[in-house]
């Protein structure tokens, strides 16, 4: 729902280096268990060697407000694997300016619950041919919860491959967006980009605002985008409650079988079932 | 066992069930016959308690207890099971995983204990083998990619499973190929029972040469116009339904 036209102060909030707004203080970078890195609110530069992996994950389940900028660069060849998953009560901002060399991966999810504001925003620049980014993620908002999951993939060099599922699910009173722009530069010939968003709204007065880009000056690519904002299948809701599952617990595994599907393969096991138990709790919790 | 009096089914404010009764009792197993439009697949759905399906008059029970009144759940749980014509596809919830839940659900509403994963799977694996449902296909999302005819097998198996007390079949036959057809009427024959009733609903006599009625109906514009044996059947599928529909 649009009441009015956004201001240039909102369309400029996008590009405005938040950094500048961020402490820079706060930074603790903790080595977790193997190799997964922890980071801490406050502004982070990462460099990744040619061939170098590094997993990264940040947890934002404070109750203060969590403001950090990350700057990540990866060299030829190398790969970054990074995890966001954001549950606290508090205000978030987050921006992450990545850059990409040749052949050089970039893998991200986050799983967003909300705050009364939460933005988390991802730039990935591609300058070098035959790179990879995925930018997933899955979002969960009840009541006064505002998750906004923001991204640009500017793909810069040929031969390069961007994949981007976003899932999400609203109740009354909650707040999901999506704005997410895949940038294919004229130099990015042979660019192979999909990007996907699809969210339920699972009472009235749920909102979902989605705005996917798609801007295209190279002629020789394959790229593809979707956007879906609905209810939940009537028809399935039935066909499990005809077999005996109360309406509330089909409800919470068809939005858990909805969401998961963005859940990618790589993420780590213990990540990926602290998520699910996240996931599993956020449906059990009462509307 | 099964009894409908009267009813009157409205969708979309249209009125398609017009005064409908019928009777079946425990151990009998009851065909619906009639064309396209007829109100079949809408008397199944009312009567398993879809939304948009609305009662306008007339009452449903089962074994006593009012049928119109529980939710689709509260019905399943006292033992209802309409195998539908045309089963859903659910992304991302794997079939015995669904199926488990249902069979866990429906106990607990009854009081009774859940099953263990173990007999669950024992149950599920005898069945599945009884319908020459391949193991694999139990692990996969719920109905999707499963070709038609192997969807009404999982319909089958789910009966196996959930053993109801009062089945519906929905047009089980449509979207099976002869050999299906016959493993599935098999399966459901193993279900016939003293204590169980079952109504099956088809267009095509075939589905009755594997699962044996023992009385017919014919339903047409929304009411029962005749019933009678299983000879019926037959001479509905010599003469056609033309008779009827002017009847009603």
């Amino acid at each position: 729902m649009i009441d009015a036209l956004p201001t240039r102060r909102d369309e400029a909030w996008k590009y405005s280096d938040l950094r500048a707004a961020l402490r820079e203080d706060a930074l603790v970078l903790r080595p977790g268990r193997d190799i997964i890195e922890r980071l801490a609110p406050g502004v982070e530069r990462i460099t990744v060697g040619p061939g170098e992996t590094r997993t990264l994950v940040e947890i934002m389940d404070g109750a203060a407000f969590d403001a950090r900028a990350v700057e990540i660069d990866i060299a030829a060849g190398g790969a970054v694997q990074r995890v966001i998953v954001q549950t606290g009560t508090a205000p978030v901002l987050s921006m992450a300016r990545v850059a990409l060399g040749e052949g050089a991966a970039f893998r991200q999810f986050i799983y967003a619950e909300g705050a009364k504001l939460a933005r988390i925003e991802t730039h990935v620049a591609v300058g070098g041919p035959q790179a990879h980014v995925g930018l997933d993620g899955a979002y969960l908002v009840g009541a006064g919860r505002h998750a906004d999951l923001t991204s640009v993939i500017d793909m810069q060099a040929p031969h390069g491959q961007a994949r981007q599922l976003i899932k999400g699910a609203a109740r009354r009173g909650g707040r999901g967006v999506f704005q997410g722009k895949i940038h294919v530069a004229r130099a990015a010939q042979k660019t192979d980009a999909r990007q996907h968003h699809h969210a339920l709204m699972l009472e009235e007065g749920a909102e979902i605002d989605a705005k996917p880009e798609l801007e295209i000056y190279a002629d020789d690519v394959a790229c593809a985008h979707g956007n879906a904002c609905g209810g939940l299948d009537a028809q399935a809701l039935f066909y499990l409650r005809a077999r005996g599952i109360p309406e509330a617990q089909a409800r919470a595994l068809l939005v858990e079988a909805f969401v998961a599907e963005a859940l990618p393969d790589w993420l780590p096991g213990e990540t990926r079932s602290a998520i699910e138990t996240r996931i599993a709790a956020w449906l059990e919790a009462a509307p | 066992m099964l009894e409908i009096n009267d009813l009157h089914v409205a969708v979309d404010g249209a009125e398609i069930i017009r005064g409908l009764t019928l009777s079946v009792p425990a151990g009998e197993v009851h065909a619906i016959m009639g064309p396209n439009g007829a109100g079949k697949s809408t008397l199944a759905y009312a009567l398993a308690g879809r939304e948009g399906y609305d009662v306008t008059g007339g009452a449903a029970s089962l074994d006593g207890v009012d049928l119109l009144d529980l939710l689709p759940e509260q019905r399943a749980a006292l033992g209802l099971f309409l195998s539908f014509q045309y089963p859903v596809e659910i992304p991302g919830v794997p079939a015995l995983t669904f199926l488990r839940a249902a069979l866990n659900a429906q106990r607990k509403a009854r009081g009774e204990a859940e099953m263990s994963a173990p007999d669950f799977l024992k149950a599920a694996r005898a069945a599945g083998e009884r319908l020459r449902i391949p193991a694999d296909m139990l692990k996969r999302a719920l109905n999707v990619g499963f070709s038609g005819g192997e969807k009404k097998r999982f319909e089958a198996l789910q009966m196996a499973v959930l053993e109801p007390r009062f089945a519906i079949l929905d047009e089980t036959d449509s979207g099976l190929d002869i050999d299906a057809l016959r493993i599935v009427a098999e399966s459901v024959n193993a279900l016939r029972a003293p204590h169980r009733g079952m109504l099956v609903i088809t267009h095509y006599q075939r589905l009755l040469d594997y699962i044996k009625p023992d009385r017919v109906h014919v339903l047409a514009r929304g009411r029962i116009v005749a019933s009678g044996g299983p000879e019926l059947a037959l001479e509905l599928e010599r003469d056609g339904y033309d008779k009827f529909a002017e009847a009603a």
